[in-house]
């Protein structure tokens, strides 16, 4: 029996057996005798995250452009599908061919959240794989890529190589030198030291780390002779409207989490929100020009018969011609009947005249992020937005017959008190207020007001790198305060959850390589799918700290000094330490920050080329 | 004017589920091109509908969808245009234009042709037992519905049985009120040769209407 029909064996044991089926429309199917490099993309997660990743689709097309390369895709098996696996001897394999991990040359990680790690080692296990690189003799090099690869530390035993920045341009430089080293018949380390050259390519295992004695590193320098740079600057494709961006999507047979085309607008944030590591590793900004957007959308639109379009960025509303682009969009698409979708809208720049144009398709909750509840924590944050700035919206917006708005807030943010958390409920009730200033008979039925809070998770490469998390307890007095005072509201409903995922996150977040032992031990003690809540396991978690000799508490809740040799001081984001500290100085004194596009601000970008032109 | 189309799902296609299915069609004829026909109302969608359901994990070579056009098109030309929208697997087996008028597949459909195959050691026994099935007056097995288990005589649910070659041939009522499964066939031959449920591919040949008789007619004559 061929291993194709094995896997289809466990299909009618499983739910959703399309997760694992391929076969969709556009997938990318090549014969393996064609190409010099098999290369397998793992998301380590479902297929429905995954598939609605865009950062993935662009890779897939990238890779598949070329003539030598094929790309196939892979995602975490559910628990039921790799516990069947497992009994069965199935290893981990990819969807297009259904070919063994492990017999591929290269294997692409993406690294979305913290809280997957955990299923990069699983998915590692299931290909049979060994888990730590020093124990690899044969079968793919490791590359991670995506935001969390701004801090790998955790990471660092378990991969080849680490990709900093856009993938655009070095995906192809690793596949180019993964042909190089294959045809030079050198040692597999060769390929590591051969990689270590390219610009945006940091390799772990070519760097020695130090501690001092109260824990904290004291430095990370390059091995003698290893030819690696002291600092790895990420990789930055300057002009978008020339990097490769997919003119097919591949179409699932099942649902999605975002089932629909998804256009990327522009890449980066001018904002400066001091929270936001997007904001600060993106940069610089950098847009696709609106011809070209029409004529991707017109492509991928043939291409897939999908009917709704996603303009995507950190940020739309601060695209330059949004409301000529929003307008074009509609009119160009309404005969087919295809949707326009603005995603994360800023409460400051929501464009009434844009919001006409695309509710004349389709209306859904209007979505708000003001972040925290009082001007003195916005100013903190820069999150450069005000509370008229927010009531303008939402009633413009009740006026033209939104009746439901979802507003997102943080807890634990640096400095917040009480009575930040009190002016969350506050605001919730202003909005309310908002509504029913409307007259009965314009406004639409059914007030439906949303408070979703999360608990902040300082990052690195942000102003709040040097800042504590909120201790757990206080977490949890907050959120019930402010779940009293959001009761009184009605038409309130808040949404909140325990602060244990946030807290193994911040520990993840700000980590260093000594960390990889408890990030093993936790798998190997039955962790998996951890972002899941109905997977979760916060003891297991605590158990795994506590037998490897490590205190959370030192990476999640510990203020840093301002001097301190963070782990990820020799990775380049763009942005400068320098500023960073300034950043963070300042929002200790609440002084808001202006948007970079009225005016550099310094951040360092500028030492990139053909940056911030 | 409408197109009724016949398609196969073959091959690692055979894992879509029916309401997957439905959405997939939502998007393949968005990408044909033809002037589709949408539905009024609050969520406009195209004006499509399926000939039977089929089980998740079967394949078939007579599956029927059936797409309402508002404008004339040429047989030819919407053949071409919905085999392009469709993958490999799901391979566009004929086309037929169709007036307005002509009823819904769904509605006509009266029974339907399967080719099954059985796997491991006990697949002869049962097999062995199609005579012995044929010549009995009643053959009573439990079929599953959404209010629980019930048992009926399933033996005039199949119109014809025979083994062959390439396993068994059934041709198995499929109404509203009579359907025969064909899994459910093969657990009361298994039942009757005192063996377990051997491992099947059920394969769908052909869907059926009636003719003025009650005889079987390919629902694409009708």
């Amino acid at each position: 029996m061929t291993l194709s029909d094995r896997i289809e064996k466990l299909f009618m044991s499983v739910q959703k057996p399309v997760r694992y089926m391929g076969g969709e429309f556009n997938a990318v199917m090549k014969d393996p005798g064609d190409v010099a490099v098999r290369y397998a993309f793992l998301f380590p997660d479902t297929y429905e995250v995954g598939m609605s990743h865009l950062g993935m689709k662009i890779l897939y097309h990238a890779i598949n452009a070329r003539d030598d390369a094929w790309c196939e895709r892979v995602f975490s098996p559910w628990v039921d599908m790799a516990d069947l696996m497992r009994q069965n001897g199935i290893p981990l394999f990819t969807l297009e061919s259904r070919t063994p991990v492990r017999d591929f040359d290269l294997l692409g990680v993406t690294l979305q959240y913290e809280m997957s790690f955990t299923n990069i080692l699983e998915a590692l296990d299931l290909a049979g794989i060994p888990l730590r690189r020093e124990d690899r003799t044969d079968g793919p090099f490791v590359i991670c890529g995506g935001p969390c690869a701004f801090n790998p530390e955790p990471l660092a035993p378990f991969v080849d190589l680490i990709a900093l920045g856009d993938g655009e341009v070095e995906t192809g430089q690793t596949i180019d030198m993964y042909r190089k080293w294959k045809a030079s018949g050198l040692p597999r380390e060769d390929y590591l030291r051969m990689c270590a050259q390219i610009p945006g390519i940091y390799v772990p295992s070519l760097y020695d780390v130090s501690y001092n004695e109260d824990g904290t590193v004291r430095a990370v320098t390059p091995k003698p002779g290893s030819g690696a740079p002291e600092v790895v600057m990420k990789a930055m494709v300057p002009k978008l409207d020339e990097a490769v961006y997919p003119d097919k999507l591949i179409v699932p047979y099942g649902e999605i989490v975002h089932n629909r085309i998804m256009l990327e607008i522009f890449r980066g944030c001018t904002r400066g929100c001091r929270f936001c590591q997007a904001g600060m590793i993106y940069r610089p900004v950098r847009e696709r020009n609106m011809a070209h957007l029409m004529e991707m959308a017109e492509k991928l639109v043939d291409a897939t018969g999908y009917d709704e379009i996603s303009l995507m960025s950190l940020s739309s509303g601060d695209y330059s011609c949004l409301p000529e682009l929003a307008r074009a969009m509609v009119e160009k698409f309404a005969a087919r009947r295809v949707r326009i979708a603005l995603p994360s809208q800023r409460i400051d720049n929501v464009l009434t005249d844009t919001l006409r144009q695309t509710q004349k398709v389709k209306k859904t909750a209007l979505t708000l992020a003001p972040e925290a509840g009082t001007q003195r924590l916005r100013d903190v944050i820069n999150k450069g937005v005000t509370e008229a700035d927010l009531m303008r919206s939402v009633t413009d917006a009740f006026d033209q017959g939104w009746s439901a708005v979802k507003l997102y807030f943080m807890l634990g943010l640096p400095t917040e008190t009480d009575e930040d958390v009190l002016g969350i409920a506050d605001l919730a009730a202003k909005v309310r207020r908002c509504y029913f200033s409307i007259p009965k008979e314009r406004r639409a039925p059914g007030l439906r007001i949303t408070v979703s809070a999360s608990v902040f998770v300082p990052k690195n490469f942000t102003p709040f790198q040097w800042a504590p998390q909120l201790d757990y307890d206080t977490v949890v007095r907050r959120q019930q305060l402010l779940r009293q005072a959001l009761n009184q509201i009605k038409g309130v409903d808040f949404k909140y959850h325990a602060p244990d995922v946030s807290y193994i996150e911040a520990v993840f977040a700000r980590g260093d390589r000594r960390l990889a032992d408890a990030l093993e031990r936790a798998w190997r003690l039955g962790c998996r799918f951890d972002g899941w809540s109905d997977q979760f396991r916060y003891d297991l978690w605590l158990q795994a700290f506590r037998e490897c000799g490590i205190d959370p508490d030192f990476y999640a809740n510990r203020p840093r000094s301002e001097d301190e040799v963070f782990p990820w001081d020799h990775l380049d984001c763009g942005v400068t330490k320098t500023y960073l500290l300034s950043e963070w100085h300042k929002a200790q004194r609440a002084e808001c920050t202006r948007d970079c596009r009225k005016g550099c601000t310094g951040c360092g970008m500028k030492r990139y080329e053909g940056a911030c032109v | 004017m409408r197109a009724l189309i016949r398609f196969g799902k073959r091959d690692r296609l055979r894992f879509i589920s029916h309401l997957d299915l439905q959405r997939f069609f939502q998007r393949a004829v968005n990408r044909t091109g033809l002037p589709v026909a949408w539905s009024q109302g609050f969520n406009p969608h195209p004006v499509m509908s399926f000939g039977s359901a089929l089980a998740l994990g079967w394949t078939s070579e007579y599956e029927v969808i059936d797409i309402k056009l508002s404008a004339p098109m040429g047989r030819k030309r919407t053949e071409d245009a919905v085999r392009a929208a469709l993958p490999e697997d799901l391979p566009v087996l004929e086309v037929r234009m169709i007036d307005d008028k002509h009823p819904a597949p769904m509605a006509l459909v009266r029974m339907s042709d399967y080719r099954i195959t059985l796997e491991g050691d006990d697949a002869q026994r049962v097999y062995d037992q199609v005579s012995a099935f044929l010549e009995r007056e009643r053959v009573m097995g439990i079929k599953k519905t959404k209010s629980g288990e019930r048992e009926i005589d399933i033996r005039p649910l199949a119109v014809d049985l025979r083994k062959t070659d390439a396993g068994l041939y059934a041709r198995l009522m499929l109404t509203e009120q009579n359907t025969l499964k064909p899994d459910l066939l093969v657990k009361a031959l298994a039942d009757m040769a005192g063996v377990g449920v051997p491992e099947m591919r059920i394969h769908r040949l052909m869907l059926l209407g009636a003719d003025a008789e009650g005889n079987g007619r390919p629902l694409m004559e009708l």
